[in-house]
């Protein structure tokens, strides 16, 4: 599932009201999400998240759950 | 071996009969086989080049799955410089030798190097770049490196595909590759279909309308005005179905084996921006530059804001205009169309705020239709350097194109049209094929005529098969040419 604070960043760095945001969705599937605004949207979830991604991590990443995953694993390895 | 030309309409029934035939087991060894005898149709001795790349990444493969931490960087480089030099030896050498003999004699610099004397290999371009999306694609961890050479090979010479694409992915082709393939007359007949659509807009349009566009543009400074104008608009319609056209009959050749190809072309001329027109044009390249050089440059870049995105824009159309040829009149074809997303980029609010000032927004199908004139006559601008042999030549024609419009004789100057090595036969064939193309590219999704035609019964659809076929041949042009895009 798609945590509120994740929906947020992005409803906001691409200027949408609201969206369904899934597991499965896609970014090309979000409207404005093209890959001219896809790293905006990174950065933009990097600070928002206090994270820094490899850029092999964004790049394996299929869907939104697999970003989902990713930001929680970090979160949790900061905890740690 | 061309797809227009009496030994393909041959060879494709044969081996694919012989495929279905096949235990499946051997299939990949006849396709393999086939490949090699479709690609030996031109210089033989080339396929050692092929031979080459395709073990370079067949090993750098198994290389970056084996190899821990920074190693299996090395090894990507290591299996990308392989098909970089390959390339550059084949391709740009000779070009980069120009420019630097040109460079020596401005600061009197005696410089030593010779240009060579060799043949560019067929689909080079093409092939190199499925052989690195394969090694980018295990070096990301997407795919697991393919252990069976046999299928690697054919991976990378897939007849369909070999000289002019689309550049599959390895994640979409090798496990269609390794699956086995079931007789469907259903997708038989699909795959049919789109190939005769793909003879079609090549031997009756791009091959017709190429007569027109090498008049004027073969005589640079000889016509000023409209001639100018048509055989322009004549090549961007030359151009797509030149290579729509071979798409399409690469991706019915491998429906018809059962292979689903991905889709090159997505109606282009219907785009609202330049970037949206990347989106729908030669989408197999276009897809490949953004997960393969434009990401990664943005990505490292990131901190950069828009100049990362800039810098990354510019690099990534600088490299798709010289990807289509040693030539600086594709660098500056690409430079257009990076310049322009470049521009959409740094002016979204600007566009907007004009949009709104206008009230244009209350007009959404206006602003649609606006949107796609634009873009469609920036493609057109741009394509002037993509055909024309020489920036000389290129500069000669933009010069040319306002001057007089009057048509000789003292006939109107739409007239024009008759004085551009078409005859009216051809001119009369040209607009109804063009407006069949704009009623098939209107005509999508449920309910359209294709897919009605495939719900028909058998005793309906073959005999009109059958006619379309005869249609295609009775309207085709005495000559066959060679698909543009085999020479990149």
């Amino acid at each position: 599932m798609i945590s509120e604070r994740l929906q947020k960043v992005i409803l906001r760095k691409l200027k949408l009201d609201k969206f369904d945001f899934k597991n499965e969705t896609l970014a090309s599937q979000v409207p404005g999400w093209d890959s001219l605004t896809h790293i905006s949207v990174i950065v933009e979830i990097e600070k928002t998240f206090n994270v820094r991604f490899k850029m092999q991590e964004i790049l394996r990443l299929k869907n939104l759950g697999e970003l989902q995953k990713l930001i929680d694993a970090r979160a949790s390895s900061r905890l740690e | 071996m061309l797809f227009n030309s009496l030994r393909f309409l041959i060879f494709f029934p044969i081996v694919t009969t012989a495929f279905f035939l096949l235990p499946c087991r051997w299939r990949w060894l006849l396709l393999l086989s086939a490949s090699c005898f479709f690609y030996m149709a031109f210089i033989p001795v080339y396929i050692l080049i092929l031979a080459f790349i395709i073990v370079a990444d067949y090993v750098a493969g198994i290389a970056i799955e084996r190899a821990q931490g920074p190693r299996r960087t090395h090894y990507l480089w290591l299996g990308l410089a392989a098909n970089i030099g390959v390339l550059f030896i084949f391709k740009y050498f000779n070009f980069f030798n120009e420019n630097m003999d040109a460079l020596a004699r401005l600061i009197h610099w005696n410089y030593p190097l010779g240009a060579l004397n060799i043949i560019l290999p067929l689909g080079l371009s093409f092939q190199t770049f499925k052989a690195m999306s394969y090694t980018f694609e295990v070096y990301y961890g997407r795919i697991a490196a393919e252990r069976h050479l046999g299928i690697y090979a054919l991976y990378v010479m897939f007849y369909p595909q070999l000289i002019a694409g689309p550049i599959e992915r390895p994640y979409d082709l090798l496990p269609q590759l390794h699956a086995e393939q079931q007789v469907d007359w259903g997708r038989i007949g699909r795959g049919l279909q789109l190939m005769l659509w793909g003879f079609f807009q090549k031997i009756v349009i791009a091959d017709r309308l190429s007569a027109m566009v090498d008049q004027v543009y073969n005589h640079p400074g000889t016509y000023t005005g409209l001639p100018v104008l048509l055989a322009t608009y004549a090549f961007a319609f030359q151009i797509y179905c030149d290579f729509s056209g071979y798409s399409d009959i690469a991706i019915g050749a491998g429906q018809v084996m059962g292979f689903n190809l991905m889709a090159n072309f997505d109606r282009p001329y219907f785009s609202q921006s330049i970037s949206e027109f990347w989106r729908r044009w030669h989408i197999s390249l276009s897809s490949w530059f953004r997960d393969y050089l434009f990401q990664p440059i943005t990505f490292l870049k990131r901190n950069w804001g828009n100049w990362g995105v800039t810098c990354a824009l510019t690099i990534t159309f600088l490299a798709t205009g010289l990807w289509h040829g040693a030539n600086w009149t594709y660098v500056i074809w690409g430079g257009i169309h990076g310049m322009c997303i470049v521009l959409g980029l740094w002016l979204t609010d600007v566009r907007r705020a004009a949009v709104a000032a206008l009230k244009l927004n209350h007009f959404p199908s206006l602003l649609r239709l606006l949107n796609v004139f634009i873009t469609f006559h920036i493609v057109c601008f741009s394509w002037i350097f993509f055909r024309a042999d020489s920036l000389q030549d290129a500069f000669t024609l933009i010069r040319c194109l306002p001057g007089g419009w009057a048509a000789p004789l003292g006939t109107p100057p739409w007239h024009w049209i008759f004085y551009l090595g078409l005859t009216r036969w051809d001119v009369l064939i040209s607009v109804a094929a063009l407006l069949i193309l704009l009623g098939a590219h209107l005509d999508q999704g449920p309910g359209s005529l294709r897919q009605r035609l495939s719900a028909q019964p058998v005793w309906l659809r073959w005999p009109l098969y059958y006619a379309g076929i005869a249609t295609v041949i009775s309207f085709s042009t005495i000559t066959r040419k060679t698909f543009v895009y085999f020479q990149f």
